[in-house]
């Protein structure tokens, strides 16, 4: 017999919400997955049951992100009780009413970064972000690992945790020179006082099962082990699925089944994958029977031909040294050339796809050696002109903490753009500055 | 005029009303083992309680499928389940008799035959039974409410051995095929059984002169004409609970968000109303602990009663129920109750009012507590424990998940305004429960013949599920067995039409010519656009129709 677990689903579809009719995130996308749901009365199932999300704040956002010029402006209702449903799923894990939380929602999050002008790859608020900023607000700053395998690369939750070695986030995804948004290498490995704690691992297109399976086995699992995370996290992409219509890899119903078996997520959340007749309704059904414990065996595609996917030996030897390259760079990642308790700048260029908004952004980071480092950066579009964030991170030291409030107050003298907002996670305090004027956001007890 | 009557646990009541109000009652013992005795017997006395007065309408309410299923007394069934990937067969074979055979096919969500049906193990199968002998069946396939096709095969194949086949996608048009699988499997192992009862019954009404056409309670707050309920006969489980509510109806006026309580000698049932209607649950029963996909009115039991019996824990906390032992010491009980702190509180006088005092005093003393303390907590237990669970059953309504952006963010949420309190100890207990529910109280009138009143006055009840597909040009009522083309311009509205409009056709044609189609509400109706390789836009419609538990508003004013 199985491992059974109590697992809540919380399913929101969003049947009122899509980017554009016949956009890829549009109003059908979960309908099928519901019918084979509901057919397969898996919620009948007595360790299996339903959930409405929350609605999430504007402070739940505004703990992680830099909304310009504000979350209102950036995000619709939809949005709220997307990441609302991610709020519910960490609810439900650590209060303990469940073992194993899915939050089956949409829309997506994880191509939204740490500032927000728009829409980006079909997202805006990063949900698995909301997600774990609720959890460290509410439960204690715990040690968090992300594993998204989301077909696409991570870039937005990447950028979030870039600086912070307490959130491991390894994506895997197609390799960024063959799809959006064109980035996920391997050297990419996080920041001065994160370096390693950002994994990439890029497969190469008409990646099957076992190429998945094996990252799982012999670099994933061993990662997580040595990190020795207190929540892990599944940002469930399931455009890797052989039948997705914008990417090129060959992951089936039951790989995405055998993968959450073997990394036994506390919580997953939805991201992508738009094969949604052909593999929705048969992957979400896997993830929540493994993430349950139950019997997934029966579980396949009515086209489902494990030979026509077989991945070709050069695809199995390409994927074996990248992993072994991967578990160096995890272990010794190659040193930055930075000096220590200095600011170390990073520019960025950031195009929101959906929206048409080019952001040109400078970001510089204190090489704290006590602490993740006070987080600074400048953010231009022609729609915003100049924004600025500071951030304090939850776990900085008092010469990060002073020096955050003295980037502030400097800011209000001297900046000459729009907003500011200003970011304290180790007090909780959050404050926008706009047009210089003071408007304290207030402080957010709980 | 109306003639209800049900068939209880322990008494059969029958009532004849007419639009003054109820003319005639009667009251007989139910014969567990001859229901039949027991609907003459009460019958007989009815009729010759008065003159002879026109019945234009006869409903009935009867435990005879509820007993037969949990005596036991089911007739072996041939099940053939299709079911195509997903659960493995563990989670929905479960209880289903011994000639279970799962056969390979497989139909998906969109109703598209993927694989077709291993015809000759299907054969083998109807071979197996055939040497078995058995006589009636039941035949589900998955998706069937999408596509029958598989089904349809599969009756086909049985049809001449079979007494009686249930076919999934008539018994219910909603998605879940474990639900379905159950329900067709105990209707197919009831049928027998209910038949031969359904013909005795048309004997004793020949007897009886009574020629009014015949309507059988449901679990749903409403009715099943007589000859649907001989193909169906799971629809009439458990409609006893139900005959009870539609009675509180019947004899109050109840019209805005309520909370219902029934309190009896060892549980207290909870009700939730919404805008004077009873809420169903959301599937449908649950019954032996196997989910059907019989609809049923949400109800909850909570052991505590009258007769509950007091006890004080080894960390000295006092316990009300889930025990009862016997009548209250006040009626010469063993061990003192809820009822004998109410007499030692003064909130009634039942009994020997002295054996209520010595019970709770000889509890509190071993217990080092006054008697004052021991009858107040026991009450402050109760109470809380009944709001507790009518706050539990109220939000895991007011929770129920919800899909649409507008729903989450500005869904109405049911609010109780006013508390009804009803069953034995009501008059006692209502004024404490107000206060403790912050709610307006009413004591709604008891009458001993409540349920039969509700049986005579409940309408007809029924829901159906339309599904169409314009890029496959196709629309299905699953329930009504209804296929027909449709242009790839069929509209959302057109479906509404469609599924209102089969809908009261079908009742008209059935014993209801007094259904129209405003008493048709559309509950549900989505349509998506489909964007795929092959049907670029064309759309999915559902469409969901329900004619909502009611009473016959002619009659009801003479009864209240
Ligand atoms: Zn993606
Ligand atoms: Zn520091």
């Amino acid at each position: 017999m199985k491992n059974i677990r109590n697992l809540g689903v919380i399913f929101f579809p969003a049947y009122d919400w899509a980017i554009s009719p016949t956009h890829p995130e549009r109003e059908e996308r979960l309908l099928y997955t519901q019918d084979q749901l509901r057919e397969e009365g898996v919620f009948d199932l007595p360790n299996i049951t339903e959930y409405k999300p929350e609605i999430a704040t504007y402070a739940d956002i505004e703990r992680i992100h830099f909304c310009f010029p504000g979350p209102r402006e950036v995000s619709t209702e939809s949005h709220l009780v997307a990441a609302g449903g991610a709020i519910k799923a960490a609810r439900l894990v650590m209060e303990k009413e469940v073992d194993r939380a899915f939050a089956l929602v949409r829309p997506p999050g994880h191509h939204a970064m740490k500032v927000v002008h728009g829409n980006r790859g079909f997202c805006n608020i990063n949900n698995e972000a909301v997600l774990i900023e609720f959890i460290r607000e509410h439960y204690g700053n715990k040690r968090v690992a992300i594993v998204d395998t989301d077909c696409h690369h991570g870039d937005g939750t990447q950028d979030i945790y870039w600086h912070d070695p307490n959130i491991l986030f390894i994506s895997l995804h197609q390799d960024g020179r063959t799809l959006y948004p064109g980035t996920g290498f391997s050297e990419e490995l996080g920041g001065p006082t994160a370096r390693g704690r950002t994994i990439n691992i890029p497969l190469p297109p008409n990646t099957s099962d076992e190429g998945f399976l094996y990252v799982i086995d012999n670099l994933i699992q061993p990662i997580i082990d040595d990190f020795k995370p207190d929540v892990i996290i599944n940002s469930a992409g399931q455009d890797n699925h052989y039948g997705d219509p914008i990417t090129n890899m060959n992951f089936s119903a039951q790989g995405y089944a055998r993968l959450n078996e073997k990394l036994n997520p506390d919580i997953a959340v939805l991201e992508g994958g738009y094969s949604i007749q052909g593999a929705l309704p048969y992957v979400n059904l896997g993830i929540v029977l493994a993430m349950a414990g139950l019997d997934y065996s029966q579980v396949r595609e009515p086209d489902y031909n494990p030979e026509s996917l077989r991945q070709s030996p050069q695809i199995t030897e390409y994927i074996e040294k990248l992993c072994a390259l991967t578990m160096k760079n995890y272990l010794k990642p190659p040193p930055l050339n930075v000096k220590p308790n200095q600011y170390d700048t990073r520019s960025k260029s950031v195009y929101y796809d959906t929206d048409g908004i080019n952001d040109q952004q400078l970001e510089q980071i204190m090489v704290c050696t006590s602490c993740s480092g006070v987080r600074h950066l400048t953010s231009k579009t022609h729609r915003n002109s100049s924004c600025m964030g500071i951030e304090i991170p939850i776990d900085a030291c008092k010469r990060c903490r002073d020096e955050g409030y003295r980037l502030l107050d400097e800011g209000r003298r001297n900046f000459k753009g729009t907003t500011i907002k200003f970011i304290n996670r180790l007090e909780q305090e959050y404050q926008t500055v706009n047009e210089f004027e003071l408007t304290p956001m207030g402080r957010y007890y709980f | 005029m109306l003639l209800g009557i049900d068939v209880g646990g322990t008494h059969t009541d029958a009532v004849i009303i007419d639009r003054k109000g109820v003319a005639a009652t009667a009251k007989v013992e139910t014969d567990h083992s001859n229901l039949i005795s027991s609907l003459d017997g009460v019958l007989e006395k009815i009729l010759n309680s008065g003159p002879d007065r026109a019945i234009s309408k006869i409903n009935l309410s009867t435990t005879l499928t509820t007993n037969a299923i949990i005596e036991n007394e089911l007739e072996e069934v041939g099940v053939l389940a299709v079911s195509g990937p997903g659960l493995a067969e563990d989670y929905f074979n479960r209880d289903l008799g011994e000639h279970f055979h799962l056969l390979e096919g497989s139909i998906d969500h969109r109703g598209t035959q993927r694989l077709a049906l291993d015809e000759a193990a299907a054969k083998n199968a109807v071979a197996h039974c055939q040497n078995r002998k058995l006589k009636v069946f039941a035949v589900v396939s998955k998706f069937s409410p999408r596509n029958p096709e598989i089904e349809q095969t599969l009756a086909d194949l049985v049809s001449s051995q079979s007494d009686f086949t249930t076919i999934g996608h008539r018994i219910s048009g909603r998605l879940n095929f474990p639900r379905r699988l159950a329900t067709a499997y105990y209707n197919a192992a009831v049928w027998r059984h209910f038949n031969t009862f359904a013909d005795a019954i048309t004997q004793s009404l020949k007897k009886h002169n009574l020629n009014a056409p015949l309507n059988i309670l449901k679990a749903d707050g409403g009715t099943i004409n007589f000859k649907s309920s001989r193909n169906n006969p799971i629809q009439t489980i458990l409609s006893g609970p139900a005959a009870s509510v539609m009675g509180i109806i019947a004899l109050s006026s109840i019209t805005e968000d309520a909370i219902i309580l029934d309190i009896g000698g060892t549980t207290t049932d909870i009700a939730i109303f919404a805008n004077g209607a009873p809420l169903l649950e959301k599937e449908g029963i649950s019954f032996g602990g196997r989910p059907t996909s019989v609809r049923a009115i949400d109800t909850h039991s909570i052991g505590i009663g009258g007769d509950s019996v007091i006890t004080i824990n080894p960390d000295g906390k006092v316990l009300v129920g889930p025990l009862r032992i016997g009548p209250p010491m006040a009626h010469s009980g063993p061990q003192p109750t809820l009822i004998d702190a109410c007499n030692v509180k003064g909130l009634c006088n039942l009994g020997d009012i002295d054996k209520s005092f010595s019970g709770l005093k000889k509890l509190a003393e071993q217990n080092q507590l006054t008697i004052e303390k021991l009858a107040d907590e026991t009450l402050n237990v109760a109470l809380k424990a009944i709001q507790l669970e009518a706050t539990k059953l109220l939000d895991s309504i007011n929770q129920r998940p919800v899909y649409t952006v507008e729903e989450v963010m500005h869904g109405e949420k049911i609010i109780p305004q006013r508390l009804y309190v009803m069953g034995g100890p009501a008059a006692i207990l209502a004024p404490l429960l107000g206060q403790t529910f912050d709610l307006e109280t009413e004591v709604p009138e008891n009458y001993a013949v409540a349920n039969a009143i509700g049986a005579a006055l409940t309408r007809t009840t029924m829901e159906i599920e339309l599904f169409a597909d314009t890029g496959k040009k196709t629309m299905f009522i699953p329930n009504l067995n209804i296929k027909r083309k449709v242009s790839s311009s069929y509209s959302l509205n057109e479906a509404q039409n469609d599924g209102v409009g089969e809908m009261v056709k079908y009742l008209k044609e059935n014993n209801h010519p007094e259904i129209e189609h405003e008493d048709v509400s559309v509950v549900e109706a989505e349509s998506f656009n489909m964007v795929d390789d092959y049907s670029v836009g064309s759309k999915t419609i559902r469409v969901s129709c329900q004619i909502r538990p009611g009473l016959e508003k002619d009659y009801l004013e003479g009864v209240k």
